[in-house]
C-alpha cells in the first residue's frame, strides 16, 4: 500500500515535472533530474535548523525533507555530510543583467520604462551570483527620478533565454526614489539643464502630481468604459498612457512600490502621501534611517531592505547605524539585507551574518534577512525563500556554515536545476583554456601585424564598495 | 554678323568640349552614341549566373536602354551594341547591399558638443547619435520622426558610393541615420545624376534604431527607447481609430489633431511597410520579435550576428534577416599588459562567418548587407569567408541578389538576369567567392560605370594617406608651451594606418594607427626637443576634413596638446616628393632634425583654431577614452 502510494506520488510528480520542461526555452532542455541531497545540516529559514537531514528534489520542487529518505529511481545523490544547505539567497535590490543604462534619467517620472525590456541573460554576473548562492533578485530601475521604471523579479537561470528569468506570477513592481538622487544633488551634469525637482519638497510634489494625474486618467477611462457600456456611439477612446498606467495599478494595489530612501523625514513623507492616496509602500530600500521611524514603518505595513554596514557615501547616508536591520526586525518590520551591487550580491550571507554581531539577531532571523523576508517583500514567498516541501527547489550547498567567512558554495540549484557546481567549474577550466588557445590562433583573433587600436588596458581595481543605483552605464555587461 | 559667327563658333567649341567630357565619362571611353540617349551593350562568351535560372556557361547578355533585353547561349550581339568580350568573365546580377545609409547626409554635430566643455561630457555620457534630417512641424523630437524619408534626403555621388560600386555593388537599401525612429528607407541604384534617378523603390521599410537620444531628452536609455516605441505605436493605433470614427461622422465630434509622425506609422500597423530593427545578439533579436508580436507588425532583423541561435523562432515568424558582413575581427595591437579578451569575444569572431550557413540550413531567409564596414572590399571577401564556413555558393549569390530583392520588394525589377529587368550587372574575372576575383565591369541602369579600385582604398577627403605638414602645440602655459612642426607621412590600408614622422619631434615610424570613418588614431615615438630631449610616445587622436586633420595629442610624460595638419596638395595619396617616404629608419640612427620651414609651405604651421585645453594634473598620460570597450566590430 505504502509502495503504491509512493508510486502514485511519483507519477503525479513526474507529470508535474513534464510541464515546466515544455515552457523552458534554451533548445528544449529536458527537466532536471531528480536529486537526493543526503545527510546535510539544513537551515530551513522557516522552522529552524535540521541536523543530518535529507532533501529530495523532484520536478524542480522540494519533494520531501526528512531523515533517511530513499532516493527516487534515477535520481542523482549528493552526499552532503558535513555540509550546510540553505535556501537560495534572494537579493531585494539588484541591477544585475541589464543592457544599457540602469537609469532613464531624462524625466522625473519614468514609470513607462521597464527593466523587463533590457534583460541580458548572458551577463557573467548571473553566474557569479549563483557562485555566491544567490538565486533570485529584484531587478530595479535606478534612483535617478522620484518615480522610476518598473522592476522585474527574476530567478538567475544562467544558460536560459531571457524569457525564462522572470518569476511566473510574481507581482509587478516599480522603483520610487526620494532625497538626493531624484533631486540631483550630486549629479549635475555640466552642459545639461538641471532637471526638476531640486529639493525634497519638489520630490514630494512630483509624486503627488503624478498620482493626481493617474486618478484623472483612471476616471477618464472609467467614464469612457461606462459610456461605451451604455451604447454611446462614435466614442473616441482616451489615449493609453504608458506612464500613468503603472500608477493606476499602484492605486489599485496591483503593483508593489519599492522606494529608495535614506532620511527619516522623507520616509514619513512617503508614508503620509501613500496614506493620502490609499496605497501601501511595499518596501523602503536602503532606508538607512529606518531605525528612527521603525514603528511608523511597521504601522504602515511596509517592509525594509537595507545595507548592513555600508554608509557615509553621501550626506544623507551619514546617520546610518549597523544595528538598523535588527532594530527594524525587533519592531516587527519585514526586513531584508540587499546588495545594490553585482559584487555584494555574491556574499550576502556575510551581510546577514553581521546582524548577529550588530543587534543580536538569532541565526534564523539573520538568515531570513536574505531568504524568506525578501521573498515576502517580492511576493514570491509561496514558492521560494525557505526549505519547505512544495516550494521551488532553489537552494545552495555550502562547505561550511554560511555565516562563516570561510564558507563557500559547492552547488547551487534553481528550480531543481544544478546551475552552479564548483567541482564541475574547476574541472572545466583546462578545456576552456585549451579552447582559448585554439581560438586565439584563429585568423580572426590574431592581432594585426602592424597598427591596430591601442590594446585594452587592464581593468581598474575593483572598489571595495559600490553602489549601482546611480550607474549610468554598466560597462562590464557591455563587454559581452 | 561677326558677332553671331563668333557665337556659333563658341557654341560649337563648347559642344565639342562637352562631347569630349561626355565620352570620357564611361570607362574605356570607346564609341559613344552621339546624343547619349540609348546605350546598347552586349557581353559575349561570358559565364552568366542568372540566379533565377540555371547558369549559362557560355552566353550573351544584351543591355538596351537601361534594361536587360536578351540573355542566352548562342545569341549574336546586335549590330548596334558595344561588344564586350566576356571570355573568362562571369556576369552576375548587380550586387545588392541590403542595408546601408549610403547617400544620406551625416548628422551635423549636436549644438554645443565640440569644445563647449559640458556638451562634450554630456555627449560622452549619453552617446552622440543624431538624426540625418529633421522633419518640419513634426509632433515628435528629432530622432523620433518616422515620417523622414530617405528618398527626400539622399544625394548622388560621393566617395562612399564610389567605394561600394568598386566592390561590385550596384544597388542598396539606404535608410536615414538617427536614434529611435530613423525614418523610411529606399532602394537606390548607386548611379544617377539626381536623387530621383537613383530611386528604385520608396518607401521600403521603417527603420527602428535602439540609440537613446540623450542630451537630457527622453529617451535617454535603452529601456526608454523601448517604451517610447511602444507609446508611439499605441498612439498611432488610437490616431487611426479616432480618424476612422471622425471620418464616418464628422459632425458633432472634435476633429482629431493631424500628426504626420503617427500618420507615417499607419502603414506599419497595417503590415504594408515592414519594420527593420537593429539586432545582433540573440536577446536583441528576441526583443524585436516580442515587440513585433505585441504590435503585429512585419519585422526584418538588421545585423543578425547571432540570428542562428534564434533561427527556429525567426523561421516560424517568417522574419527575414539582413545579415551583416562586417564580421568582427581583432583590431587591438598586441600587448602583454592588456587584459586578456573574454572567451565570448574570441568565440564570436570565429563564429561570425558561420551564421549565414546555419541560417540557410534552418530555412531562414537572409540577405547580406555591409553593416557599416569601413573597407568595402570586405563585402565580397567576407561573403567568401561565409562560403568557406559552410554556406553554399548558390545561397551566397542569392543573398546578394535575388533574395535581397525579394526581401526589399524589388524582385520584379532586380535581383536576377532576366529579360526586362533593370540592367544592373556585376562582371568579375574569377568566381565571386574566389580570393583572386576581380570586378571588371559594372552596369547600373544599363550604363557602364567606371571602376577605380584604387579610389576605394583612399577616397578623396576620406582617406588619411598622404604627406601632411604637422603642427603640434604642446600644453603648459607661458614658457612651457611649445609649438613644433614636422612632416607626417601616412599610408592608409583598409582601416590600418602606417607611416612615419620627421621634424622637430624627432623621427619615428607610426607604431599603431587606425582609421574609423574620418577619425584617425595613431601613436608615434618622438623625441622631445631640448631641454627635455627625451624619447617618448605621442598618441594622436583627430579627425580629417578634406585636406586638413586636427585633434589632440597625448605625449607620454608631458600631457595633452593639440595638433593640426594639412595635406600636401590638399587631397589624397600623392606619393611624397622628396624625403617623405622614409618608412624604415633603423633604430638608433636618428637623422638630423629638419630645420623648420625648410621648404616653403611645408614646415609652416597653420594657425590653430582650437584652443589648447588646460592640462589637469589628474589627466595623466592615458588617452581620455581608455577603459572604454575597444572591441569595435570592424
Amino acid at each position: 500500500m505504502k509502495r503504491l502510494l509512493t508510486l502514485a506520488i511519483f507519477f503525479v510528480a513526474a507529470c508535474a515535472a513534464a510541464a515546466p520542461a515544455q515552457t523552458r526555452g534554451g533548445g528544449g532542455a529536458a527537466a532536471p533530474p531528480d536529486t537526493l541531497i543526503r545527510n546535510a545540516t539544513v537551515l530551513t529559514a522557516s522552522r529552524g535548523t535540521l541536523e543530518a537531514t535529507d532533501i529530495i528534489i523532484r520536478g524542480g520542487k522540494i519533494a520531501s525533507v526528512g531523515k533517511n529518505l530513499r532516493a527516487p529511481d534515477g535520481a542523482r545523490t549528493i552526499d552532503a555530510t558535513g555540509k550546510f544547505v540553505i535556501p537560495g539567497i534572494i537579493d531585494a535590490h539588484s541591477h544585475a543583467m541589464m543592457d544599457g543604462s540602469v537609469n532613464e534619467c531624462t524625466r522625473s517620472v519614468t514609470s513607462m520604462v521597464t527593466t523587463r525590456d533590457v534583460l541580458n541573460p548572458t551577463a557573467v554576473n548571473i553566474y557569479r551570483h549563483l557562485a555566491g548562492g544567490t538565486t533570485a533578485g529584484l531587478l530595479l530601475h535606478g534612483s535617478c527620478n522620484a518615480i522610476g521604471g518598473m522592476s522585474t523579479t527574476v530567478k538567475f537561470k544562467w544558460g536560459h533565454p531571457a524569457s525564462d528569468f522572470p518569476v511566473p506570477g510574481a507581482p509587478p513592481g516599480i522603483k520610487f526614489a526620494l532625497g538626493e538622487n531624484p533631486k540631483r544633488t550630486n549629479f549635475n551634469i555640466p552642459g545639461l539643464a538641471p532637471r526638476y525637482p531640486a529639493t525634497r519638497m519638489g520630490v514630494e510634489e512630483v509624486i503627488r502630481y503624478a498620482f493626481t494625474s493617474a486618478r484623472d486618467y483612471k476616471r477618464d477611462w472609467d467614464e469612457y468604459r461606462a459610456a461605451a457600456a451604455r451604447g454611446v456611439k462614435n466614442l473616441i477612446p482616451p489615449r493609453r498612457d504608458l506612464e500613468l498606467e503603472p500608477l493606476v495599478e499602484i492605486l489599485e494595489g496591483k503593483r508593489f512600490v519599492h522606494s529608495h530612501c535614506y532620511r527619516a523625514d522623507e520616509i514619513l513623507m512617503l508614508i503620509n502621501l501613500a496614506d493620502e492616496f490609499g496605497f501601501k509602500v511595499k518596501t523602503f530600500q536602503h532606508v538607512l534611517e529606518g531605525y528612527k521611524v521603525a514603528a511608523e514603518i511597521a504601522r504602515h505595513g511596509a517592509g525594509a531592505s537595507t545595507f548592513t554596514d555600508f554608509w557615509g557615501y553621501k550626506m544623507e547616508a551619514y546617520d546610518a547605524i549597523a544595528h538598523n536591520a535588527a532594530v527594524l526586525v525587533r519592531h516587527g518590520v519585514v526586513t531584508s539585507v540587499n546588495s545594490d551591487s553585482d559584487e555584494r550580491a555574491r556574499r550576502l550571507n556575510i551581510e546577514a551574518a553581521k546582524t548577529m554581531r550588530y543587534g543580536g539577531l538569532t541565526e534564523e532571523e539573520a538568515l531570513r534577512l536574505v531568504t524568506l523576508n525578501p521573498a515576502i517583500q517580492l511576493g514570491i514567498d509561496k514558492r521560494t525563500g525557505s526549505i519547505d516541501v512544495g516550494k521551488d527547489a532553489d537552494l545552495a550547498i555550502w562547505n561550511a556554515h554560511p555565516f562563516s567567512v570561510y564558507a563557500r558554495v559547492e552547488q547551487t540549484f534553481v528550480d531543481g536545476e544544478l546551475l552552479f557546481d564548483r567541482a564541475a567549474d574547476i574541472a572545466r577550466r583546462p578545456a576552456l583554456e585549451a579552447e582559448r588557445k585554439a581560438l586565439e590562433a584563429a585568423e580572426a583573433n590574431r592581432a594585426p601585424a602592424q597598427g591596430g587600436t591601442p590594446p585594452r588596458p587592464p581593468a581598474a581595481a575593483r572598489r571595495a564598495y559600490t553602489h549601482d543605483d546611480d550607474v549610468q552605464d554598466k560597462e562590464e555587461d557591455h563587454q559581452r | 554678323m561677326r558677332h553671331s559667327q563668333k557665337r556659333t563658333l563658341a557654341s560649337a567649341a563648347l559642344a565639342l568640349v562637352s562631347a569630349a567630357l561626355w565620352l570620357s565619362a564611361p570607362a574605356g571611353a570607346q564609341r559613344g552614341r552621339p546624343g547619349g540617349g540609348v546605350d546598347v551593350y552586349a557581353i559575349t562568351n561570358a559565364r552568366i549566373v542568372t540566379v533565377s535560372g540555371p547558369v549559362i556557361e557560355r552566353g550573351t547578355v544584351v543591355v538596351r536602354d537601361g534594361l536587360i533585353s536578351a540573355v542566352g547561349a548562342g545569341l549574336a550581339a546586335p549590330p548596334d551594341a558595344r561588344p564586350i568580350d566576356g571570355t573568362g568573365l562571369t556576369v552576375y546580377p548587380g550586387l545588392i547591399d541590403a542595408s546601408t545609409s549610403l547617400a544620406t547626409p551625416r548628422p551635423s554635430p549636436t549644438p554645443g558638443a565640440p569644445g563647449g566643455g559640458g556638451g562634450g561630457l554630456a555627449a560622452l555620457l549619453f552617446g552622440q547619435s543624431a538624426p540625418s534630417a529633421v522633419s518640419p512641424n513634426s509632433t515628435q523630437l528629432p530622432g523620433l520622426q518616422p515620417e523622414i524619408l530617405a528618398s527626400d534626403i539622399i544625394r548622388p555621388g560621393g566617395p562612399e558610393i564610389e567605394a561600394a560600386r568598386n566592390a561590385g555593388i550596384t544597388t542598396a537599401q539606404t535608410a536615414p541615420r538617427g536614434n529611435v525612429f530613423l525614418g523610411q528607407s529606399a532602394v537606390i541604384n548607386l548611379a544617377g545624376d539626381t536623387p530621383q534617378a537613383m530611386i528604385v523603390r520608396s518607401p521600403v521599410a521603417l527603420y527602428v534604431g535602439l540609440n537613446p537620444i540623450g542630451q537630457g531628452q527622453y529617451p535617454g536609455s535603452l529601456m526608454g527607447v523601448f517604451s517610447s516605441v511602444r507609446q508611439m505605436l499605441l498612439d498611432a493605433r488610437r490616431f487611426r481609430e479616432a480618424n476612422e470614427i471622425y471620418e464616418r461622422n464628422p459632425r458633432g465630434l472634435r476633429r482629431p489633431e493631424q500628426d504626420k509622425s503617427l500618420q507615417a506609422l499607419l502603414p506599419v500597423l497595417a503590415r504594408q511597410v515592414p519594420v527593420v530593427m537593429q539586432a545582433d545578439r540573440a536577446r536583441e533579436i528576441e526583443r524585436a520579435l516580442d515587440l513585433a508580436q505585441e504590435f503585429n507588425f512585419q519585422l526584418v532583423i538588421n545585423g543578425g550576428m547571432e540570428a542562428d541561435r534564434v533561427a527556429a523562432r525567426l523561421k516560424a515568424a517568417n522574419v527575414p534577416v539582413l545579415l551583416s558582413l562586417n564580421f568582427p575581427r581583432r583590431t587591438a595591437a598586441p600587448s602583454p599588459e592588456a587584459d586578456a579578451e573574454p572567451l565570448r569575444v574570441l568565440r564570436e569572431r570565429v563564429e561570425a562567418p558561420k551564421t549565414a550557413g546555419r541560417l540557410a540550413a534552418a530555412g531562414v531567409r537572409f540577405a547580406f548587407q555591409s553593416g557599416g564596414m569601413t573597407t568595402m572590399t570586405d563585402f565580397l571577401a567576407n561573403a567568401a569567408r561565409a562560403v568557406e564556413a559552410g554556406l553554399s555558393r548558390d545561397e551566397a549569390v542569392r543573398a546578394m541578389t535575388l533574395r535581397s530583392a525579394e526581401i526589399l520588394g524589388v524582385a520584379p525589377q532586380l535581383g536576377s538576369i532576366e529579360v526586362g529587368k533593370i540592367a544592373n550587372l556585376t562582371v568579375t574575372r574569377g568566381d565571386l567567392f574566389d580570393r583572386t576575383r576581380r570586378v571588371t565591369h559594372l552596369f547600373i541602369d544599363g550604363r557602364q560605370i567606371e571602376l577605380r579600385p584604387a579610389a576605394a582604398a583612399a577616397a578623396p577627403g576620406q582617406g588619411a594617406s598622404g604627406t601632411w605638414s604637422l603642427s603640434v602645440s604642446l600644453g603648459g602655459s607661458g614658457n612651457e608651451r611649445q609649438e613644433l612642426s614636422a612632416t607626417l607621412t601616412l599610408q592608409q590600408q583598409g582601416d590600418r594606418l602606417t607611416g612615419s614622422l620627421q621634424g622637430q619631434l624627432g623621427s619615428g615610424n607610426v607604431a599603431s594607427g587606425t582609421v574609423t570613418g574620418s577619425d584617425v588614431n595613431f601613436t608615434v615615438p618622438i623625441t622631445l626637443p631640448a631641454p627635455a630631449s627625451q624619447t617618448t610616445d605621442a598618441i594622436f587622436t583627430g579627425t580629417i576634413t578634406g585636406g586638413e586633420m586636427r585633434g589632440t595629442v597625448q605625449v607620454v610624460g608631458r600631457g595633452p596638446g593639440t595638433f593640426t595638419a594639412t595635406r600636401a596638395g590638399g587631397a589624397p595619396p600623392a606619393p611624397p616628393a622628396t624625403q617623405g617616404a622614409q618608412p624604415s629608419t633603423p633604430p638608433g640612427t636618428r637623422p638630423q632634425q629638419q630645420p623648420p620651414g625648410g621648404r616653403p609651405g611645408e614646415g609652416e604651421p597653420r594657425p590653430r583654431l582650437t584652443p589648447t585645453p588646460t592640462p589637469t594634473p589628474e589627466q595623466g598620460t592615458t588617452p581620455p577614452l581608455d577603459g572604454q570597450d575597444l572591441r569595435t566590430s570592424n
